[in-house]
């Protein structure tokens, strides 16, 4: 059984269109860079954020009025595959499945600091439930009159893996047609300042270097169907966990394995300049011609996997790959997720349809 | 359209542990539906000072700790993280050659109390690494899995309050389907601040007894735990010689937009998951022999699904034993699916307790404060939750 991508869409600090923003990539844009104060000292991060443009053309709802960053990241993300699918969702036999990993952190942050600040009996009712993870989820649901399945599924950077696994499994029992697969992310000091800690975050004296990642935010969505047509995905690895770092290179290398990375013309790899780029590069080895997004866009880590697939997608319809000038020649491509925090995940994408692959080409 | 696949597979529960307010293992939780135990007492954890509520279902540390916390690793595993392994610990001593080939648990906070810590720590100018690198909410589980040398991949599902049954669910479609054949699948959550407060401030907890579906009801009390089923496809599991506990037979999911907190009055959102997981289980409402209902005693949860159970079945017994021991949120569904699987094997309708005086708008059969026998052979369990996140699954004897 396989998934077919029916339609796709993202936010971006390189802004929301898939095409524009892939433009842009295979042009060598970057984001600019951002500096964002922290709350308790008088440190700042390097961050890329989404410009305020990217996610205005919502259409107006009533959940989206309070609703956090990632809200409106995810919404937009998630109708912007819809739209690009050209399809109207049976509200019964289409899923919402959500990748998260940090989740609606600002109103978390804001809402604790109430309880530590003023006291538990100043916490704001408006706040809280919008810190539950699946709010994203709820909400696009709402929007979309979704009355059937929905999952939000957490981890680390290879989260969205797991969640496309689990809408592949979704349609492969023939519990639903469709599935929109949303992963979402926004930026808060309070999660700089944990990677920071964490000794995995660039420093910000230093933007230069390529060590330490930049954290970013937006989101990604697929519309997944079981109808054949456009790019397929043709098997997915749920991977494993790794306990130590040291090991993650052996079990990348097992998925790679599993997914026949010989077989693919390139890979859409993780590496956001922490150990995960060691541990990419030993598994992938010299033989494999590998794109890393992450270094262009920042880690936007539960979204990453997303933007990932959306990356590979386009390299594999317009056969062109971003700091490169030689074609992508064949029809397959591996993405591959290292997570920071034990996660390990890889899918394999094939697109043969030529007449799908010519619309951009 | 690829028409939808040919379903065959049996799922067995070939395993299960639990950690909760109701005790360690089985045993324990078995003796405290029997005798119908109040486990809820008052916060120890944090201040409740300026709280409404000042009580939760809570597992003792000093039981979950014993014998742990041996070496440098240990010391910072998440409170939740013992509560698996303590759940994991009971199911591996029943299960023999139970290799998952993935695990699927659901979890609404994660490791929040590092969380919370980390952000104390950080007002008070300080700095700690290992409180963020233990706070996701994956970690929790991989760190449990990790002690029973496991490193199938763990989907960890996040849909609030019907987490765990939306996991259990979930695993049994899958293996169902031939997806996986033999599945981890549970919940753990733990008590902690940020989360007390926030249902203290939406008004949803109560400063009294929990008493679910009756008439003076005031609303919910937290708790917490871990509760795990080894889900395995049925005919693997006789061939390797597996002792059979119980079956699942039946599952629905879905989603009621009507609000992101509250459900909408008419029970539609419950029904539609109730009328699904029993339709999947091609059984009537007439062969329900008991219900483990969500029951938060909620004026408007329990509004919603004593409607929705009132609109479908005649007279089934219903209780909700979150009246026993709080709702302890991921954890909650797979903790009733456990005493769903209790309930079977001992054909026992665990009480309501803290019941008084029946709802005049909801004509249902609650097993009041006291525990009874009863002949059945299905039990339906419910789980719904904050995003309009509605859960049921259906349990058979075997």
């Amino acid at each position: 059984m396989s998934s077919w991508i029916a339609g796709l869409s993202w936010v971006t600090p390189l802004g929301s269109g898939v095409d524009s923003v892939w433009q842009r990539l295979l042009a060598g844009e970057r984001p600019p860079l951002e500096k964002l104060q922290s709350e308790h000292s008088a440190r700042s991060y390097l961050v890329h954020r989404v410009p305020g443009h990217a996610s205005k053309n919502l259409p107006p709802h009533p959940r989206l009025r309070r609703a956090s960053a990632i809200s409106r990241f995810a919404a937009a993300a998630g109708l912007g595959a819809i739209a690009d699918a050209a399809v109207t969702p049976d509200v019964e036999r289409t899923a919402v499945v959500f990748a998260i990993s940090n989740g609606g952190v600002i109103y978390t942050r804001r809402f604790y600091s109430e309880i530590v600040k003023a006291g538990a009996q100043s916490a704001s009712p408006l706040l809280f439930p919008e810190t539950v993870f699946n709010a994203p989820a709820s909400h696009l649901a709402a929007i979309l009159g979704i009355c059937g399945a929905s999952y939000t599924v957490v981890g680390d950077g290879a989260v969205g893996i797991l969640a496309l696994k689990l809408a592949d499994d979704l349609l492969a029992a023939g519990e639903v047609d469709t599935c929109l697969v949303v992963a979402a992310e926004e930026i808060d000091s309070l999660v700089c300042e944990a990677y920071r800690q964490w000794r995995l975050l660039r420093n910000a004296r230093a933007p230069e270097s390529r060590r330490g990642m930049i954290v970013s935010e937006g989101a990604g969505a697929v519309l997944l169907s079981r109808n054949a047509g456009g790019c397929e995905i043709e098997k997915i690895d749920p991977g494993s966990n790794f306990f130590r770092r040291a090991e993650a290179t052996g079990k990348l290398r097992r998925t790679l394995e599993g997914l026949e990375v010989e077989t693919a013309s390139f890979c859409i790899g993780s590496a956001n300049g922490t150990f995960v780029d060691a541990a990419e590069r030993s598994a992938l080895g010299e033989n494999v011609r590998v794109y890393y997004p992450k270094l262009a866009l920042g880690d936007s880590i539960g979204a990453s996997v997303l933007w990932q697939v959306i990356i590979a997608v386009q390299a594999l319809r317009t056969r062109r790959l971003p700091e490169s000038v030689e074609p992508v020649r064949g029809s397959r491509a591996i993405v591959l997720a290292c997570g920071v925090n034990q996660q390990i995940g890889g899918l394999a994408l094939c697109c043969e349809d030529e007449k799908y692959r010519s619309a951009l080409s | 359209m690829n028409p939808q696949p040919k379903i065959a597979r049996r799922v067995a529960i070939t395993g299960a542990g639990v950690v909760s307010p109701l005790g360690f293992g089985l045993a324990e939780t078995l003796e405290s539906l029997r005798n119908g135990t109040d486990c809820v007492t008052p916060v120890t954890a944090f201040s409740v000072e300026k709280t409404r509520c000042k009580t939760a279902g809570q597992i003792p540390d000093s039981r979950l700790l014993e014998g742990r916390q041996s070496g440098r690793r240990d010391r910072r595993l998440h409170r939740a993280s013992y509560m698996v392994i303590a759940a994991l610990d009971e199911l591996w001593s029943q299960t023999d050659g139970f290799k998952p080939g993935v695990v699927m648990v659901g979890t609404t906070s994660g490791g929040m109390t590092f969380g919370e810590r980390f952000y104390r720590t950080l007002e008070n100018g300080g700095c700690s690494a290992s409180l963020i690198a233990n706070y996701p909410p994956q970690k929790q589980i991989v760190d449990a899995l990790e002690k029973f040398g496991l490193d199938a991949p763990a989907q960890v599902i996040a849909n609030a309050c019907a987490s765990g049954t939306n996991a259990i669910g979930h695993a049994f479609s899958s293996i169902r389907a031939g997806q996986y054949q033999r599945v981890l699948a549970g919940g753990y959550d733990a008590l902690s601040e940020l989360v007390f407060v926030g249902f203290d401030s939406l008004q949803a907890s109560t400063p009294e007894k929990c008493r679910p579906f009756d008439a003076r009801r005031s609303g919910m009390v937290l708790g917490e735990g871990a509760a795990l089923l080894a889900l395995e496809e049925l005919e693997s599991a006789q061939r390797r010689g597996a002792e059979i506990l119980a079956e699942i037979v039946g599952y629905g999911i879905s989603t009621d937009n009507h609000h992101l907190t509250q459900p909408n009055p008419d029970g539609s959102g419950p029904r539609h998951a109730m009328e699904q997981a029993l339709a999947g289980a091609d059984l009537t409402p007439d062969q329900i022999g008991y219900i483990n209902a969500h029951g938060t005693a909620t004026a408007f949860n329990d509004a919603a699904e004593g409607k929705a159970i009132q609109q479908m079945f005649d007279g089934v017994p219903i209780s909700s034993t979150k009246s026993m021991m709080g709702h302890s949120l991921g954890a909650a569904g797979a903790i009733e699916a456990i005493v769903g699987l209790l309930a079977l094997q001992r054909q026992l309708l665990p009480p309501n307790i803290n019941f008084r005086e029946p709802d005049p708008e909801l004509r249902l059969n609650i097993i009041a404060n006291e525990a009874r026998h009863a002949e059945f052979d299905c039990v339906l369990s419910n789980s719904f939750g904050f995003g309009g996140t509605n859960a049921s699954i259906v349990l058979r004897k075997m």
